[in-house]
């Protein structure tokens, strides 16, 4: 980011932002290498991408639903995921085979970030309200019908998603991220709906003039954002074979600072997959780095918070129309 | 009495938050009924003085809480902030140091974190919800590594009496919640420095335009909500006479919570002290008179969350051909 000239190489911001992100995940191994004689193992690998899934679909949803600006957001990705693990412990405690409620859990979902997609576009509530309402309402809600105890008991073979592996890799992260990542990244760089998207982010007025369905094309990432998030939930059930009523919690605001750092500002309009991915990873890095190293996760904290705050900064900056609102 | 000066005749006659305080007054005695029917030890003095010591410093936050959002800001690093005093407070003591030093030291303390808040937000200009959830992060990092995650306990309640002493027969938290809402309401109403929060809550751009020191306000107002966390955080070492590791977690969404049941608008120049200490009442009250009437407490966060969205859409019905709201 750090360019001279200030017209010509930062034409690409976003390209300049992953370069900078790719930098930034190489430093962090290579401080966390000389901090752990663990972290240079090959196991490390599927390690760090065990973690990376549940976070990466939370990201990715939010990465888009920022990136259709409004300014959007979605606080309630979190208790969605607590909500409809719950759901899905539920029907299988009544008998209902895992993978179908599973299914059931993935159209809950959908319907969760529904209703979040209308209460913000249609009686446009500040998304900022609107999904924390939400997140009190479903995480609460998670919490209050199971009285906090987790709902255990799923069969083992339900833990193929969540702890087997494929190739040595994780399969939450080869069938479930990976493919996710990938035709997200194609819908927004190849496919009309992800120039509307990008198109909604930078102009909703311009956008709305020339035809597009601005609140339809919301709504709709809304729900992908609760689609993403029950995904995220049968992973992380899968992998603790446990619904536990707080799976989500604080999750939302990781998802949000994955999302912000990768590159896609906070307004909407810039953005991408690939930057989300690598924030991911980064963010994972420093997590798994430092508790190999055996330091405080309180280091973890204070490092994302100031990157976040850095990577925004430094980002407006840049564009100053944008930066003026609010 | 409107002089010359004044800019916002408007709100002086027709207050648009004055249909909101009534409608929670009305709640609050509905729902105080409904309590008091259930449980008879619901309306004892006793009980409603307890509930409003326990409420204090969600009070005293509040009060800063909905000038930021006046502001058009937010700030959800107050928990941070309430736990980083607090612990300063703590080890303070510990040190052996008197009250009237600690005092200082812990108002001082807030208002530093808080300024920090302002700062990011004006001038690196990073949008007020990921400055401070990015200062969240950093916060909460400072209290880990302060804390340890052990509690700090024994420690002295000299300040205590403005807890839970007694002067005549009202009690003293009583008199502290008013004079911070007094404070509030002066710097609001009363100074120039009020009619920039509005000016700046209604429209930043011309706020600047017509010479109103934007940036300062801005820095002075977090500082502000900064010392309320302090003095907050120095009230609550007094009540309990400890520090928890789980401190200050759910204050910054209760205050957005109540400042915005009580009809401060979330995209700022609207809103009303009044509306937020009755928003506060509200939130407690349901909070203890579940608790007695044998609900679980877990029920409350689905309450709020419901609750806000029940306003929030009531809102944005009645606001629907008001330019100003979308």
């Amino acid at each position: 980011m750090t360019s001279k000239s200030t017209g010509l190489s930062v034409t690409d911001p976003l390209r300049a932002r992953l370069f900078m992100l790719l930098a930034l995940w190489v430093v962090a191994i290579i401080v966390m290498a000389l901090l752990s004689p663990y972290f240079w193992r090959a196991s490390t690998i599927p390690y760090l991408l065990q973690y990376v899934p549940i976070l990466g679909l939370l990201g990715l949803g939010q990465t888009l639903v920022i990136l259709a600006g409004g300014p959007g957001i979605d606080l309630s990705v979190g208790s969605i995921l607590s909500l409809v693990g719950v759901a899905v412990g539920a029907l299988f405690s009544i008998g209902v085979d895992i993978w179908i409620a599973s299914a059931i859990g993935i159209v809950l979902g959908a319907a969760l970030g529904c209703l979040n997609g209308f209460l913000v576009n249609v009686l446009r509530i500040p998304s900022l309200m609107a999904t924390l309402a939400t997140m009190f309402a479903f995480g609460g809600f998670a919490l209050a019908v199971t009285a906090g105890r987790p709902i255990g008991g799923f069969p083992a073979s339900f833990s193929w998603l969540g702890q087997g592996h494929t190739f040595g890799l994780p399969n939450a992260f080869v069938f479930v991220l990976l493919p996710v990542a990938l035709i997200l990244h194609v819908m927004l760089t190849r496919t009309t709906v992800g120039r509307h998207i990008v198109a909604c982010g930078n102009d909703d007025r311009a956008a709305h003039l020339s035809g597009l369905n601005v609140i339809r094309l919301r709504i709709g990432l809304y729900t992908l954002s609760g689609v993403l998030a029950a995904l995220g939930s049968i992973i992380s059930m899968s992998w603790f074979l446990a619904a536990r009523p707080d799976a989500g919690r604080g999750m939302e605001l990781l998802a949000v600072t994955i999302a912000v750092l990768g590159g896609t500002h906070i307004f909407g309009g810039t953005g991408g997959v690939p930057g989300t991915i690598v924030a991911i990873l980064i963010v994972t890095t420093l997590q798994i780095g430092l508790q190999l190293a055996n330091i405080s996760a309180a280091w973890q904290l204070g490092l994302i918070g100031m990157l976040l705050i850095v990577s925004v900064s430094r980002l407006s900056t840049l564009r100053f129309g944008q930066g003026a609102k609010s | 009495m409107a002089s010359v000066g004044d800019t916002r005749p408007a709100l002086r006659f027709v207050s648009p938050t004055a249909s909101r305080e009534l409608a929670l007054m009305a709640a609050i005695i509905v729902v105080s009924i409904i309590f008091a029917s259930v449980s008879p030890y619901f309306l004892t003095v006793n009980n409603l003085v307890q509930t409003m010591r326990a409420g204090l410093e969600l009070a005293i936050v509040s009060a800063g809480m909905t000038l930021v959002i006046i502001m058009g800001g937010i700030d959800v690093s107050v928990g941070g902030i309430v736990a980083v005093s607090a612990i300063v407070i703590g080890k303070a003591y510990q040190a052996g140091l008197p009250a009237y030093l600690v005092t200082p030291i812990g108002l001082l303390v807030g208002t530093a974190l808080g300024s920090f808040n302002g700062l990011v937000t004006a001038k690196l200009k990073v949008p007020p919800i990921i400055a401070t959830l990015g200062s969240m992060y950093i916060f909460s990092a400072i209290m880990f590594l302060v804390i340890g995650g052990a509690w700090i306990s024994g420690l002295p309640g000299t300040l205590s009496p403005l807890v839970n002493g007694w002067l005549g027969f009202i009690p003293a938290s009583a008199l502290v919640i008013a004079a911070v809402y007094l404070l509030a309401w002066l710097l609001l109403r009363k100074l120039p420095f009020g009619n920039h929060i509005y000016a700046i809550g209604c429209d930043e751009q011309s706020a600047r335009l017509v010479g109103i020191n934007v940036d300062r306000t801005k820095v002075m107002n977090y500082a502000l909500l900064g010392f309320l966390a302090g003095l907050a955080a120095l009230l609550y070492v007094a009540r309990l006479r400890n520090v928890e590791i789980n401190i200050g977690t759910t204050i910054a969404l209760e205050a957005i919570a109540a400042t915005i049941l009580g009809g401060t608008n979330i995209r700022g120049g609207v809103g009303s002290l009044l509306g937020t200490l009755l928003g506060v009442t509200f939130i407690r009250i349901m909070q203890n008179g579940l608790v007695l009437t044998g609900v679980s407490s877990l029920w409350e966060t689905v309450i709020i969350g419901s609750l806000l969205i029940i306003v929030l859409t009531a809102d944005a019905l009645r606001n629907r051909n008001n330019p100003r709201a979308t």
